[in-house]
């Protein structure tokens, strides 16, 4: 299975520029719900996933995981993540998984989320014999683009690497060949 | 994980009841194949090709039972891996040779049961705590199949074979859930 590397502008943004967060912008704490998808030629899998944002990352811990980013490569990335605050979580079935890093980004259309967990959510593609290394692929990232209505799409990267690269400063290469598409995202009203 | 062992009566069937295969041996065949496994969070459907170019003939069955019959898993794996491939199953680009096929009649209808020589997927093996897939060596997929050539069945994807049980043989799957063939079509000749 071929590496797919994936680069993430909106995590770019996240990391680099994002604006403060508005007061006044409809945000944490939510919780979004969505049908995970992931398919080939042959066979297609679902999932649903419920997403739950109870804060979005301080400009302080942006800052301190972007640095480290910077400096110290993905492996500094990876501990500068886990050192941070929990900033939610994402559940699928019986499982949780801590989110450390959840940042938005508005625009005239809506909002980019993008998350980022403790730890991978899965290998895709893992279950094939003689699949390769799960080594290095310490993390998942979420992207989110939500309208204005709290209905959007995404998709996630179950068990990526995170490391600085070209051409946006930001490279997120995802163990699965093809990121997972999530499907009728739906903030939650609560 | 829970591992939930597996009795594959149809196994037994065919090394102890192995009367004589069907005068009707209809292979050279193929299947098409709709397998699904779902669980509360969600599911997986994938669509297959099993080809049978031919079944196993009575001695050289008997050689892989005795095998498998003495207990060890190893022998067990050597004597199934050096007999003739006999088919394959197909998934998109894959394709995992057949050693062993066999078939019996049931009623007006036939039974199938096939291994290949290795694993065709480790269903759940991309969890973050996912057990180890060691043992599980083959893959084993058993139906039934109608006079017009509709039916279904289930398939431990990676499984691990070995005496034991009521049955006299056990087929444990590294899922502990089977997947459901919920639709299998013989393709037309």
């Amino acid at each position: 299975m071929a590496l797919l590397s994936l680069t993430v502008s909106v995590l770019l943004t996240a990391l680099v520029g994002a604006a403060p967060q508005s007061k006044n912008f409809i945000g944490a704490p939510e919780t979004f719900h969505a049908r995970a998808q992931v398919s080939t030629d042959t066979a297609r899998g679902d999932v649903y996933v419920d997403i739950h944002v109870e804060k979005y990352t301080a400009d302080k811990d942006r800052e301190a995981v972007l640095s480290a980013l910077q400096t110290g490569g993905e492996a500094a990335f990876v501990e500068a993540i886990r050192k941070a605050p929990v900033a939610g979580q994402i559940e699928i079935g019986k499982q949780t998984f801590a989110i450390r890093w959840a940042r938005e980004v508005r625009d005239e259309k809506g909002r980019t989320i993008t998350l980022v967990t403790e730890k991978p959510v899965y290998f895709i593609g893992a279950g094939l014999p003689g699949a390769k290394p799960r080594a290095g692929y310490d993390v998942a990232v979420v992207q989110l683009k939500m309208d204005t209505a709290g209905i959007g799409e995404g998709v996630m990267a179950a068990a990526a690497k995170v490391k600085p690269g070209e051409p946006t400063g930001v490279q997120v290469d995802d163990y699965g060949s093809e990121p997972i598409k999530l499907l009728s995202v739906t903030r939650k009203i609560q | 994980m829970l591992t939930r062992v597996l009795t594959v009566s149809l196994c037994v069937a065919a090394s102890v009841a192995l009367a004589a295969q069907s005068s009707r041996n209809t292979a050279p065949e193929s299947f098409r194949v709709n397998g699904q496994i779902t669980d509360t969070a969600g599911g997986v459907a994938a669509t297959m090709t099993l080809q049978i170019d031919k079944y196993t003939p009575d001695d050289q069955h008997q050689t892989i039972v005795n095998a498998l019959k003495a207990g060890n898993n190893q022998a067990f794996l050597d004597v199934l891996r050096k007999a003739p491939v006999v088919g394959a199953l197909k998934m998109n680009d894959r394709s995992v040779p057949i050693r062993w096929a066999r078939q019996q009649p049931q009623g007006g209808n036939r039974r199938i049961a096939v291994m290949t020589e290795s694993p065709v997927f480790f269903f759940g093996a991309g969890a973050v705590d996912a057990k180890p897939t060691a043992g599980y060596d083959v893959g084993v997929l058993e139906f039934t199949i109608d006079s017009v050539g509709l039916g279904k069945g289930t398939m431990a994807a990676a499984a691990k074979v070995k005496p034991g049980g009521p049955t006299g043989i056990e087929v444990e799957d590294y899922s502990g859930k089977r997947i459901e063939l919920t639709t299998v079509t013989r393709n037309p000749s």
